[in-house]
């Protein structure tokens, strides 16, 4: 219940400033276009409509729905180490929330705010380019996929972010963790049209649960793909998280707070 | 006096690396990070290139020379002149105070008080592009030199000139993002992607084509008209960038905040 009271007070704060949402969904045009622009040329250049089971409409859709989860998703690493590297990790320690889930609720309401944008922009300038978007009635499975996803990548910012105990500056790790999703989450590109190698090695790996899992449901939903990518995200989930409270419990044991 | 300036420059460049190597291992991390990462991203064009093979006439290897220059003169920029995203901002909060008190020119200072250290690994990583963009000639390395030196510039020129819009607007940090995004994004992809409109949208409003497209086609093959282009867009939009910067800075109001410069 106190976890909702945060996600909700986060939520309003961000609703409060509309323009400042809407100016920063913006950019998910820029980087469709120029995505129409590449696979458009690549399509025709191919001579085949179908491309890895995926026409030209598929490929912009996916790339619609990569994009939002990748430009509304929570971004945590950043603000748990700041909390540790600028000490108020200590004084949000004795209040009665878990640090981490706080972050998580705090985060989540950013990334909702974010997504309810980015969404509407991203779609709206699909569904011009290239027609209207997938089966509506897989919708609801693929916002739960989403969810799933953004636990994926909850769990990886956290042990990210909790990074800073021991290295203080984190910059280096957010990059190449982004850079993993872009390729090995199939952000840029979708996964089916890597060699088969590659595309073995992305789907064992939990990237692909965060990005293309969701994104892939939403061009093709089944309910047997959405019960493989779910139970492969569960089993992600529950390891990252595993490892996530291993970091978290040694940082605290290196926690030194000088002065009051 | 332009002696004196580059004199000042340099002083200022062995200020901020002596700076930076008192954190030795940020600085090092961080460009080592941005080396990983330039490559990281590169993955998705050696993907795209394996399938696709070409497309309109560009393959693999126009790809690291594009994406090279673009690193290499990006790096460039942001470590000599690493306030260049954080005009704006400087502006706003009323922190120009502290370069106007000085007897220098205040865009110079302002512009290289600040050194970016992941620049120093787009710098590494640009210059390895290079050599795997079949272009391994003297010439042509001079000229990916050159080229870099002018989508720096044109680089930096078009984000003063945007961020110097504060002076009127009040606050254009969400535009400069996009600004800042869209650039760096339309930069590393081949002209030959887009039709005629988008093409005149970047070679003018939003210079991408300048910073990437024509600079590695410079280095491809070499041309007066080329070189002339670059040139031209580099005082055009240097120009318009100082001219903007010190027209707004008639309207400065200072905050009389206290500052300190570390």
């Amino acid at each position: 219940m106190k976890y909702w009271a945060i996600f909700k007070t986060q939520l309003a704060t961000r609703l409060a400033y509309p323009a400042d949402l809407i100016a920063g969904s913006l950019s998910i045009l820029i980087f469709l276009w120029v995505f129409l622009q590449l696979w458009r040329t690549t399509y025709s250049a191919s001579g085949s409509s179908v491309i890895a089971g995926l026409s030209l409409a598929d490929t912009l859709w996916y790339l619609m729905m990569t994009e939002t989860i990748l430009i509304s998703k929570p971004r945590l690493a950043r603000s748990i180490s700041e909390a540790v590297k600028d000490g108020s990790v200590a004084y949000l320690l004795n209040k009665p929330y878990h640090f981490l889930l706080y972050q998580l609720s705090a985060g989540w309401a950013d990334g909702f705010s974010r997504l309810l944008f980015t969404a509407l922009f991203g779609g709206g300038l699909v569904w011009l380019l290239v027609g209207p978007p997938p089966d509506v009635r897989g919708w609801p499975l693929v916002f739960l996929a989403l969810l799933l996803g953004w636990l994926i990548d909850f769990c990886v910012q956290a042990l990210i972010g909790l990074l800073a105990f021991v290295t203080e500056e984190i910059s280096a790790f957010e990059w190449i963790y982004q850079k993993a999703l872009f390729i090995l989450g199939g952000m840029l590109i979708p996964l089916d049209f890597f060699p088969p190698w590659l595309r073995n090695l992305s789907q064992a790996l939990p990237f692909a649960y965060t990005i293309y899992g969701p994104a892939r449901l939403f061009v093709s939903p089944d309910l047997t793909r959405f019960a493989v990518l779910a139970l492969g995200q569960l089993f992600w989930i529950l390891l990252l998280w595993g490892a996530v409270t291993l970091a978290f419990n040694r940082g605290m044991r290196w926690l030194t707070i000088n002065g009051g | 006096m332009i002696k004196r300036e580059l004199t000042f420059l340099v002083a200022l460049w062995k200020a901020n690396l002596l700076a930076a190597m008192e954190f030795r291992a940020a600085f090092i991390s961080q460009a080592i990070g941005m080396f990983l990462n330039d490559a990281a991203y590169f993955v998705f064009w050696i993907v795209f290139f394996d399938r696709f093979q070409q497309v309109r006439g560009w393959g693999l290897s126009d790809m690291f020379l594009i994406y090279g220059l673009v690193a290499f003169g990006f790096g460039a920029a942001v470590y000599f002149f690493g306030n260049l995203n954080g005009v704006a901002d400087i502006i706003m909060k009323g922190q120009l105070d502290y370069y106007l008190a000085l007897p220098r020119p205040v865009l110079l200072h302002l512009l290289s008080s600040r050194s970016v250290p992941s620049g120093v690994g787009d710098m590494l990583y640009g210059l390895i592009s290079f050599f795997f963009a079949d272009q391994l000639t003297l010439d042509a390395f001079a000229r990916f030199v050159l080229g870099a030196l002018f989508s720096a510039t044109i680089f930096i020129a078009f984000m003063v000139l945007v961020q110097s819009l504060v002076f009127w607007m009040g606050s254009v940090q969400l535009l400069s993002m996009q600004v800042f995004n869209a650039l760096l994004t339309f930069s590393i992809y081949p002209t030959s992607l887009f039709d005629n409109s988008a093409k005149f949208i970047l070679f003018t409003i939003l210079p991408a084509a300048l910073i990437g497209a024509l600079p590695s086609d410079f280095v491809r093959s070499f041309t007066w008209q080329k070189l002339g282009l670059m040139l031209i867009a580099a005082v055009i939009f240097l120009s318009l960038a100082i001219a903007a910067f010190y027209r707004g800075l008639r309207r400065y109001e200072s905050g009389s905040a206290i500052q300190t410069q570390v």
